[in-house]
């Protein structure tokens, strides 16, 4: 599974492949509206090569044909011309590095964009399973790193390639036995570089692991502090830390070495090159077969030979850490979403006006549904592999602009019924109907516009009241006061500053919970679905806000067709009909009064409610809930 | 205290090391810039000066005073990289282990108030900046000091003038490196705050995905999240640019550098003012020079970062703990006997808060067995919490065994409570460290027998061995619960507290636990707290705390024959059990 994977690559050790043929077709896919941009780069290259290439070569023509010849017009010629280079090679490299940045954050950006898009479209499922953490960093962190691809890695590495092989053209042409003598290093430099990669990567792998681990151990240190201090451990837990810390100080101190090492040989190589030049230039000198140009010249070509061999490395962890990102960064994409038919049912106006034979607004035909993942983590669940079931064989109808409460105890499977309606999941066994059409078929968006769900936990997003209410629909301003007054919150909201367009805090932390409530059922009335599923709020608010919550409620259900995970006396005794939900199960179901009077669970329930024999009415209501 | 204050201590602690460091890296700068010399000799010697004076030998032996430098300029740096860079892993390894300790030390107030993220921030990110400002930085900037001077004086002692020519473009570069830093930052800033934008959206969407799919808000949340990454590429190119018009101009500017000698002093040369081997030599110069003052952006980039980073840290250096042995703790000479008692107890979690206790005055004999029940909010967690002084109560209010719980030291106080919290938090190592927890470890299976964990252990796949925890395997909550109480019963403690310990087994099996318990753990004091009064009606007492008062007391018999709020609670648990039962 996608999911498994996506969960097991967190931890995972970056010492991925340098490069994946797989996943860099995929993101040279994205570069496809960039293509005139990597063009031009590519051009960029040769030239800029040709530019690292002459500028010694005038350096050359300065030294043997000019100033060894006394010639200062020529030297002044040559000097304005390697000036002239210059202002080539910056304006070049500029181009270069805008272009690939610009190329490389486009694609990151359409990436996040594209990632971003596709997460939307994940089942609930998913987030069950993932951290919004580790989506997170998908999303910001993963991402980036692929773009470094273009701007530090493969686009700087074919660069590089150019360059090298440009400079030992010219080497040959310019001095055959000069050249092999610059190359005579190259086999030292790469049996250097074979022997030490090995223990160069074991030793960065171990600072990295090591690192991972003291972070790990901090982290449940920080989190499970209250018990070390409790148990006076603080002293043990430091020692262990100081354990782990010394530990990953000697691998960052070996690896550390052998880089050391590894750049002192490189530049104790470039300075014999240099020292072999001298000399055997010096004898061709005095033999009169080399110039003095020449040698100059192939000095600062020998530099700019070993620069790009020496930064290689660091390239190559970028195309890593690219090629890591880039596989976690696909294994989400390739995620499934959530799919839904096609079907988008015409539905009718509701109300007895029209004497057409409709389907019940909701159906549920022997429903059984178990969360993804339940009863498999963990020991000693019982009945090993079975499901846990939350719902279990549940038939239900509701028929259009009926009133239907839920009740039941904790865990009797209320809230996840409600989800099965809008599909936030899917059912394993059964169908769940929606206007006659089976939730599976209902084209999604269409589905969760007809059935509304309004939950208990109030989300509230940074941006004005009025945004809140809208959600962003191009809603009129007169509609949302008008929604306002209904369900009572014009007035609080009148004395914010700004009023509809006052700024909530970060989730609404001006204001109380009870308002957040009223903005929640006044949200849920402009959205106006023709079937609504409500949690009622359980948390208890002053009397005065009770009342005007009540209020509301029942302003939002009105000619509606309505499922309320209710709570309260009211809106249970407004309901045409009580279904009552224990452990996942069905158990009863009919108008209120009825129920009560048969002396079974829900009269129970209703007792342990509102008191034995209690009438009902709001002092018990109250009084419950104390 | 001061950041630069503080990175002076511990700089100080490796002087030696330093020091040494930095001789070490003269000396190899020193054969660096003696390359070029040497080359210029031979140069001149080859008929650069004019006249050929060379022979095969004088060359060969020029060319090998060379390779013999080459060799003593590798040798001496990586001696100077591992000093200096070793030192400064010492150093960050100090830091560490002291923010370490300030992690220890702080209270629960302290972690109240910051997320664990904000914190592990800190001792990652934040230290791996001043890592990086104690090694690398610090080696680049002295290296960059001693290039700078080394081939000033070089040169200078070549020729002034040349030198002059050579050094005319640096004051320009530096001028517009000033004018490219503060622009680059004020870009790099608006880059930052617009990633953060990002960052929040991001989260408020996957925090709110419920929502968002209810509302089918995907279409508006995509458009934002557009809209808001757009104009992160702006800034992203706007900054781009910038850098793209700044960083090729170093390059360049060296290659002016090269230029202006060759130009100015080709002119010298052919007027045989000059010998050619110095120009070989001021090429040399000029590019030895080329790399320092390419990086040296990027050095002070490290630098300004290390210090901010060096802040956040000291913060956490600084912080103080409000928990601490009171001024008069003196040592416990006999173990406590366990007789709690409260005077007028009232209790904020901070001066602004509502009071979570109400004057609280309660007295607890030693040995007895005690509930604390009542309403969620009602205060029982923030009661047996002050105890252990997990939260600090006002002086004078809370005692044990007659003294004034400040004047007991805070690990004899916590060693004589075995606290079993309601979250049952398990490390990621074996269950036998866990349990454990620093106690002899022969103690376990008895702990466990007595704690209804022995059957579990039994079943784990490697017994006592098995590691639990985030890292390891998964305990169902009833199996964390029952191992955390082993944990504090393994202590034999004289007061034990169980906040709301068996929340995650059911009734039955609570009540077996407290069974055995109270019939192994006689003549301890036990402070129960608890949803279930079933569980709570097995006890001595009962206290039945509402909105942080103490509104019943006594006997679970007494309380029901009372009528009152207890006797209400009990009548509902029982329906509830009645509820329970039908299904």
């Amino acid at each position: 599974m996608n999911h498994s994977r996506l969960g097991s690559l967190e931890d995972d050790e970056v010492v991925g492949r340098v490069y994946d043929a797989r996943l860099a077709r995929r993101v040279w896919a994205y570069t496809r509206p960039y293509r005139r941009a990597v063009a031009y780069s590519t051009v960029l290259f040769p030239l800029l090569a040709a530019v690292d290439v002459v500028q010694p070569y005038l350096v050359k023509i300065a030294i043997d044909d000019h100033i060894l010849r006394g010639d200062w017009p020529g030297l002044s010629r040559i000097g304005l011309l390697f000036l002239g280079t210059l202002a080539v090679q910056y304006a070049l490299r500029y181009g270069q590095i805008y272009l690939s940045t610009w190329t490389g954050q486009r694609v990151v950006h359409d990436l996040r964009a594209t990632l971003f898009a596709h997460v939307q479209r994940l089942p609930a499922a998913f987030f069950d399973r993932n951290p919004v953490g580790r989506v997170m960093t998908r999303i910001l962190g993963d991402v980036e790193a692929i773009g470094e691809v273009f701007t530090a890695g493969l686009v700087a590495i074919v660069g590089d390639a150019i360059t090298l092989t440009s400079v030992v053209v010219v080497m040959l042409m310019l001095h055959l036995r000069l050249t092999l003598l610059t190359f005579a290093v190259l086999p030292i430099l790469a049996a250097v570089a074979v022997a030490l990669r090995a223990p160069v990567r074991r030793a960065y792998r171990d600072a990295r692991t090591r690192l991972a681990h003291l972070n790990a151990d901090l982290q449940e240190t920080i989190s499970g502090m209250p018990v070390i201090q409790l148990f006076g451990a603080e002293a043990a837990r430091a020692r262990e830390l100081k354990d782990l810390s010394d530990r990953y100080r000697q691998a960052q101190f070996r690896r550390m070495g052998l880089e050391s090492l590894l750049y002192a040989i490189a530049e104790a190589l470039g300075a014999t090159v240099v020292a072999a030049l001298l000399w055997w230039g010096g004898i061709e000198i005095l033999g009169g077969t080399l110039t003095f140009g020449v040698l100059v010249a192939f000095m600062q070509y020998t530099q700019r030979f070993y620069l790009p061999i020496r930064d290689a490395s660091a390239k190559f962890s970028v195309m890593q850490a690219a090629t890591v990102s880039a596989e976690r960064v696909f294994a989400l994409l390739d995620t499934p979403p959530e799919t839904g038919g096609a079907v988008v049912p015409a539905v009718g106006p509701s109300g007895p006006a029209v004497p057409v034979r409709h389907p019940p607004a909701i159906e549920l035909r022997d429903v059984w549904f178990a969360y993804p993942g339940a009863g498999q983590d963990g020991l000693g669940r019982d009945g090993e592999g079975a499901p846990a079931w939350a719902i279990r064989g549940v038939s239900l109808r509701i028929e259009r602009g009926e009133r239907v409460a839920l009740v039941g105890g904790t865990g009797a499977g209320k809230t996840t019924l409600a989800r099965l309606l809008t599909r936030t999941y899917d059912v394993q066994r059964g169908t769940v109907l929606v206007e006659g059409v089976e939730v599976r078929e209902w084209d999604l968006v269409a589905l969760r516009q007809h059935v509304g769900l309004v939950l208990q936990d109030v989300v509230l997003f940074a941006g004005t009241v009025a945004e809140n209410l809208t959600l962003g629909r191009d809603v009129p301003r007169a509609m949302v006061e008008d929604v306002a007054r209904r369900v009572h919150i014009d007035t609080f909201t009148r004395r914010l500053a700004g009023a509809f367009d006052a700024k909530l805090l970060e989730r609404g932390a001006n204001l109380s919970h009870g308002q957040r409530q009223l903005l929640s059922v006044a949200r849920a009335l402009l959205y106006n679905p023709p079937v609504l599923v409500l949690d009622e709020a359980t948390s208890s608010v002053d009397p005065e806000t009770e009342h005007l919550l009540q209020d509301a409620v029942n302003e939002l259900l009105a000619g509606r067709t309505s499922v309320v995970i209710a709570h309260r006396f009211s809106t249970i005794q407004r309901a045409d009909r009580v279904v009552v939900l224990q452990h996942g199960q069905l158990v009863d179901e009919g108008p209120h009064a009825v129920l009560l009077r048969r002396d079974g669970l829900y009269r129970t329930l209703w007792e342990l409610q509102y008191g034995p024999g209690a009438p009902g009415g709001r002092a018990a209501d109250a009084a419950a809930r104390a | 205290m001061m950041p630069v204050s503080v990175l002076g201590r511990y700089l100080a602690r490796h002087r030696v090391r330093y020091a040494a460091g930095v001789l070490l890296l003269i000396a190899t700068n020193a054969c660096a810039l003696l390359i070029p010399w040497v080359t210029k000799d031979v140069v001149d010697a080859l008929g650069g000066a004019g006249r050929s004076t060379a022979t095969r030998e004088t060359v060969a032996l020029g060319a090998l005073l060379v390779v013999g430098l080459a060799l003593a300029q590798a040798l001496v740096r990586t001696a100077s990289r591992l000093l200096m860079l070793g030192a400064g892993q010492r150093v960050e390894s100090e830091i560490r282990a002291d923010l370490f300790d300030a992690f220890l030390r702080l209270d629960l107030a302290f972690y109240q108030t910051r997320r664990t993220g904000d914190l592990m921030s800190r001792a990652t990110n934040d230290l791996q900046s001043v890592a990086m400002l104690v090694g690398f930085g610090l080696l680049s900037l002295i290296n960059t000091a001693i290039v700078y001077a080394g081939s000033l004086v070089a040169m200078l002692r070549i020729d002034p003038w040349l030198t002059a020519v050579a050094l005319a473009p640096y004051p320009l570069l530096v001028a517009v490196a000033r004018r490219y830093t503060t622009r680059a930052h004020a870009e790099a800033l608006a880059v930052q705050e617009q990633l953060s934008r990002l960052s929040t959206k991001a989260h408020e969407n996957l925090s709110g995905m419920p929502v968002v799919r209810a509302y089918t808000l995907a279409p508006r949340e995509i458009a934002e999240f557009r809209t808001l990454n757009e104009e992160h590429l702006a800034r992203v190119l706007r900054q781009t640019r910038t850098h793209g018009l700044f960083s090729p101009l170093l390059a360049i500017m060296t290659g002016i550098g090269a230029l202006s000698v060759l130009w100015i002093g080709g002119r010298a040369v052919l007027e045989e003012r000059l010998s050619l081997g110095v120009l070989v030599a001021f090429s040399g110069y000029v590019a030895y020079l080329a790399w320092p003052t390419m990086a040296l952006g990027w050095v002070l980039a490290i630098v300004r970062r290390g210090f901010a980073a060096l802040g956040r840290v000291t913060e956490i250096l600084d912080a103080r703990p409000g928990i601490v042995d009171g001024p008069d703790a003196a040592p416990l000479v006999e173990p406590l006997r366990g007789e709690i008692e409260i005077r007028g107890l009232t209790f904020r979690y901070a001066p602004e808060h509502p009071a979570a206790l109400r004057d609280v005055s309660l007295r607890i004999a030693p040995g007895s067995s005690v509930a604390i029940v009542g309403t969620t909010g009602g205060g029982k967690t923030t009661l047996a919490g002050l105890l252990p002084r997990l939260w600090d109560p006002p002086p004078g209010t809370v005692f044990v065994d007659g003294r004034e719980i400040h004047t007991i030291p805070l690990r004899d106080l916590r060693a004589a409570i075995g606290f079993v919290p309601q979250e049952a938090f398990l490390f990621s190592r074996t269950l036998r460290e866990n349990v454990a927890f620093g106690a002899p470890e022969d103690g376990v299976t008895a702990a466990a027998e007595v704690a209804g964990l022995a059957s579990d252990v039994a079943r784990l796949p490697r017994g006592w061995d098995t590691v639990v925890g985030e890292r390891g395997l998964t305990l169902s909550g009833g199996q964390r619960q029952r191992s955390t109480l082993a944990r504090a019963l393994l202590r034999d403690p004289q007061i034990l507290v169980l906040d709301d310990a068996f929340a995650a087994v059911d009734a039955e099996t609570e009540v077996a636990i407290l069974d055995r318990l109270l019939e192994r753990i006689q003549r301890r004091t036990t402070l129960v707290i608890t949803h279930r009064l079933r569980v709570a009606s097995l006890l001595d007492r009962i206290i039945v705390l509402e909105d942080g008062q103490v509104v019943e007391d006594g006997p679970h018999a007494e309380l029901l024959a009372r009528g009152g709020p207890y006797a209400r609670l009990w009548r509902r648990q029982q329906l509830e059990s009645t509820i329970e039962a039908a299904g």
